[in-house]
Formats: structure tokens, C-alpha cells, sequence
């Protein structure tokens, strides 16, 4: 046995965090007792189950909706109202390792996930599909769309990307070395500041405890870090993206600086029928912290692709406050990827 | 059925039949993991990442001894029939499909030991009033967070790539080791009172 653990050596872990965190104001533990837990409907992936949600009408358009990485389901809660009164159908899922979904022990795969969404869009009949997610749950959504664009109506990454930058990457290991020297709360407590605006955080200073409850009870950490470390080999999906020839709405908060505005580009350049919309004054978060905003764009998309009304055109917007309000064109002539009015330089 | 320890008493404390249910069953587990590492380690190190179970060695005998002292312990006459079949569980049993019998009993017990640290989460059943003046809250805290710093040992070795040739028996064998401690732990806290996460156990 001595000579065993002998034979290996502890090595460099280049992992990375790509996450969101669960920064919503904690869910009614009701949400989450055993007899709703048994009520689930799950997906079967080899030995792993997976946990999927459906609202609305059958046959209706659906908008699948995926986590970011430290998220489940009962987030999108908001999401799955107000798309339903839009007449969509919404669809949620926690990936393996999330939520109420299996959790591998040691290694879940990327390629995994993507299979657990082509299950649960299996499950959606031929109506179309417009597909949806955040932070990590971008990615993966990006992955799909590459390897089975031809079933998606829509996409819609938001705080997404499609490769590492070197701040990412360094990023991403940090959260990792937080993740395991200080638990799921330390993750927290770092995610909390860096992906949620002063105005959201301010009124709940004194409760963040009870605002990281739920997230800190659904997470296990070694199933976060397998999560994370599905990105030890990663490759950039950069070269990919023109494969994608689904219309796209790319979504990226103002002042996300997890995955900035440069990230979003890469996106926006790479797909070809996509425009890019920037969320005012938001962050990584935006879906926690303007859901009704983003449920509201979310919806305007799929009715003006599904009434073909939509462009991509590359084109770079300027989301409104409020739902309902009017997108405006980045002002023509200036670098959208700069956080000052500089002009942009002749081509 | 409950998901959480209680009904607790005016001071936040959790039942002391609770209590010395749970402390027996998490001094079980990690005195078998100070005990087997106790026996593996080499008296004399001979390479660097041995640090790392060797502190392992020490934090399990520290989670045991503050579990002793940190409990408000009562009699409890079912304890020789738990702690029988619990210490059974713990035994290392070579994994299957692996020719070489010291690795496969080595994998084992780092699956075991993923296992305890991963698959059991004491501080999740304090309710948030637990009174974290209260030793026995504050020993389930701990543990917990230490859990997640000592399973990086059992992480590094089992996803190692010298284990790549063997990694479907090495992922058959944690998965069979999480199921069992999962379901010892499951029928540990249905017999005080508590249900949580049925549909993984």
C-alpha cells in the first residue's frame, strides 16, 4: 500500500471557474423539500440522472434555460413565469454536478453536459428551440449550438465565452484555490462582490449568510471542482464559432469584468447571423440581478426570429433599463469595447 | 421527518441522542481513515506529497478527538450494533478489475476516503438557528470545512494520470464507496429523525 501511494505525485491544477455564483435571495426551503425533490422528473445519462423542469403549453416555442456554474433550476424561476406568459415554454435543468442532478465523483466531461441538454431538448418535440444560458452554462449552450446547431431556433449566450484569456484563466484558478481552502462559502464571498452590483448587494449586507444559504447547501465541493476542472482540457471554441449559423442575441453586462466586453466580442465577430447587446450598469450576474429585463429581451428575440424579423448583422446594442423599453445602436463611429468614448481607429 | 437536527433547546443545541448518533458514526469513519493511514504511511517519508497524508493522518485523530469532547453524549444501546456494522463497512476491500493488489487496495482507501469527505456534509444538517456557542455545531462546522481541504489528497491521487489505464474501475470504486457511505449515513440520520437527499442515496 506505502508503495502505492508512492507512485503518485501531487501536480499543478490548471482549473478554472468560469461561475456565477448562487446570489439570489434564498428560495423557500418548501422548493426544495423530499416530496418536491421526488416529484422531479429526471433524465437518464448512462448511470447519472439528470433533473430537468417543463412550464407551458405543449407545442408552445421553448426557451432552455442553463445554469452558471454554481446554480439550479429554482433560479430560473422568474425566467420560467414570465416566459410562459409569453406563451414560450421553459425549460431549466441542473447539469451533472448541479443542483438536484447527479453529482460524478470524480470527473464530469463537457462533452456530458452537451448530451444532457440534447436529452432534455429531446424531450421538447419538434417545436422550436431557442437556447439560453449563463457564465459556464453560456459555454456549454455555445457547445451545443456547435454540435447541434440545426435543432436551435435561437441562441442566447450571456457573460459567455468561447476561449481563456489570460485574466480568465488566472481568474478561474484562483476561484478554484478559494473554492478548496475555504469551501463553497468562500466561493461565495469572492463571487458575491465581483458579479453583483453596490445597489443589489447594499440592502443585503446584513444577510448575506441567509442570501448564500441555499447555494451553500445544494453545492457539494467536490462536485464544483469537478466542474471546474472540465476545463483542464479544454480547447477554445473560437475557431468553431462560425459553424454556428443560428440566430444569436449575445448578452454581456456593462461592467462584467469576469468575462468582459472583449470576450463577448470574440462572439459577436465569430457568429455570423449574432448582434451584441450590452445589459446598462449590470455585471456577471445580470440574470439574478435583472431577470425581469432579461426574461423581457429573452422573449423579444424568439418573437422577432420566430415572426423573421430579425437581423444579426454583427450589430452592436444598447439594452434599455427597464423591459419593454427601446434597444439603441451602439453610437456608430465609437469602440464599444472600450469603457471610455473613444473613436474608433479607420480600418 | 425532518431536514435538519432538532428540535433544538433553548440555547441552540441540537438533542444529545443526536448528537452521540452522529459523533459515533463521524468517529467511526475518520478513526478508520487516521488508522489506515496510520499503517500506510512509511515511518520515514520518502517523498514530498507524503506531507500531505501525513497532516491527513493528524487532522482525522483531531476530528475525533474534538468529536469525544464536543459531544453531549448519552447512553445509547444501539451503538455496539452500529458501530459493528459501520466498522465492517470501513474495511478496505481491493477494487475490482486491477491486477496489482496493492494498488487496488490503496485505491480503496482513497476511495473510501473521497467518500467520507465529499458524501458527508455535517455542518448542512445545523438548522440556522444553531447556537454557534454550541461545541458540537462548531465540531460539525469544522469538520465539514476541513473535509473539504483534506479530500484534495484523494482527488490528486484518484484522478492522477498513472491511474488513467485504470480510470473506469478507479470511478466504479469511488462511486461504490460514496453509495455505501451515502446510504450508512442516510439510515444513520433517518433513525434520529432526519431525511435529506433521498433520491441520491
Amino acid at each position: 500500500m506505502t508503495k502505492s501511494w508512492e507512485n503518485f505525485r501531487l501536480r499543478p491544477s490548471p482549473g478554472i471557474d468560469l461561475s456565477q455564483g448562487a446570489k439570489c435571495q434564498p428560495i423557500p426551503r418548501s422548493k426544495l423539500d423530499i416530496d418536491e425533490v421526488n416529484r422531479m422528473p429526471f433524465l437518464a445519462h448512462g448511470s447519472h440522472r439528470i433533473r430537468y423542469e417543463l412550464d407551458g403549453p405543449l407545442g408552445a416555442p421553448a426557451y432552455v434555460l442553463v445554469n452558471g456554474l454554481t446554480q439550479y433550476s429554482e433560479l430560473w424561476a422568474a425566467y420560467r413565469d414570465a416566459l410562459t406568459a409569453r406563451g414560450f415554454r421553459g425549460a431549466t435543468v441542473d447539469l451533472l454536478g448541479q443542483g438536484a442532478s447527479d453529482k460524478p465523483e470524480l470527473f464530469i466531461s463537457q462533452d456530458d453536459q452537451v448530451e444532457a441538454l440534447r436529452l432534455l431538448i429531446g424531450e421538447l418535440g419538434d417545436s422550436p428551440i431557442f437556447l439560453s444560458g449563463i457564465s459556464f452554462g453560456g459555454l456549454i449552450a455555445l457547445r451545443y449550438a456547435i454540435e447541434h446547431g440545426e435543432r436551435l431556433a435561437g441562441l442566447v449566450p450571456m457573460s459567455a465565452f468561447a476561449e481563456l484569456s489570460p485574466q480568465l484563466l488566472l481568474l478561474g484558478n484562483a476561484l478554484r484555490t478559494g473554492l478548496i481552502l475555504g469551501g463553497t462559502s468562500y466561493l461565495q464571498d469572492l463571487l458575491l462582490p465581483m458579479n453583483l452590483s453596490d445597489s443589489w448587494l447594499k440592502p443585503l449586507l446584513s444577510n448575506l449568510d441567509a442570501v448564500k444559504r441555499q447555494g451553500w447547501l445544494i453545492n457539494d465541493v467536490y462536485a464544483l471542482q469537478n466542474l471546474m476542472e472540465s476545463f483542464l482540457d479544454f480547447r477554445p471554441l473560437t475557431p468553431l464559432l462560425p459553424a454556428i449559423r443560428t440566430p444569436t442575441m449575445i448578452l454581456n453586462g456593462e461592467f462584467d469584468f469576469l468575462t468582459p466586453r472583449s470576450l463577448h466580442e470574440t462572439l459577436r465577430v465569430g457568429i455570423s447571423d449574432s448582434s451584441l447587446v450590452i445589459i446598462p450598469n449590470a455585471y456577471h450576474a445580470f440574470t439574478l440581478e435583472k431577470a425581469a429585463l432579461t426574461a423581457d429581451l429573452l422573449a423579444r428575440f424568439a418573437e422577432d426570429v420566430l415572426a423573421k424579423r430579425w437581423q444579426g448583422n454583427k450589430a452592436v446594442w444598447i439594452a434599455p433599463d427597464e423591459p419593454g423599453g427601446e434597444m439603441i445602436p451602439f453610437p456608430p463611429g465609437y469602440d464599444h469595447l472600450r469603457a471610455i468614448p473613444v473613436q474608433k481607429a479607420a480600418p | 421527518m425532518n431536514q435538519f437536527l432538532g428540535p433544538l433547546d433553548s440555547a441552540g443545541r441540537a438533542p444529545p441522542r443526536q448528537q452521540t448518533r452522529i459523533a459515533s458514526f463521524l468517529i467511526s469513519a475518520h478513526g478508520a481513515l487516521a488508522r489506515q493511514l496510520a499503517l500506510g504511511l512509511p515511518g520515514q517519508l520518502k517523498a514530498g506529497w507524503q506531507a500531505e497524508l501525513n497532516a491527513q493522518l493528524h487532522r482525522e485523530a483531531e476530528i475525533v478527538s474534538l468529536l469525544m469532547r464536543a459531544t453531549a453524549w448519552v447512553p445509547d444501546f444501539t451503538l455496539p450494533y452500529h458501530t459493528l456494522t459501520w466498522e465492517t463497512a470501513w474495511l478496505p476491500k481491493p477494487v475490482t478489475g486491477i491486477a496489482d493488489q496493492k494498488l487496488a487496495m490503496t485505491i480503496d482507501i482513497a476511495a473510501l476516503g473521497h467518500a467520507v469527505h465529499g458524501a458527508i456534509r455535517p455542518a448542512a444538517l445545523l438548522p440556522v438557528e444553531g447556537s454557534a456557542e454550541d461545541p458540537f455545531v462548531m465540531a460539525l462546522r469544522r469538520i465539514e470545512f476541513e473535509s473539504s481541504r483534506l479530500i484534495q489528497a484523494q482527488i490528486h491521487f484518484l484522478k492522477c494520470d498513472d491511474l488513467k489505464p485504470v480510470r473506469d474501475a478507479v470511478s466504479a470504486a469511488v462511486e461504490t464507496r460514496h453509495r455505501q457511505v451515502r446510504k450508512l449515513w442516510a439510515e444513520l440520520l433517518e433513525g434520529i429523525g432526519i431525511r435529506r437527499d433521498p433520491e441520491r442515496e
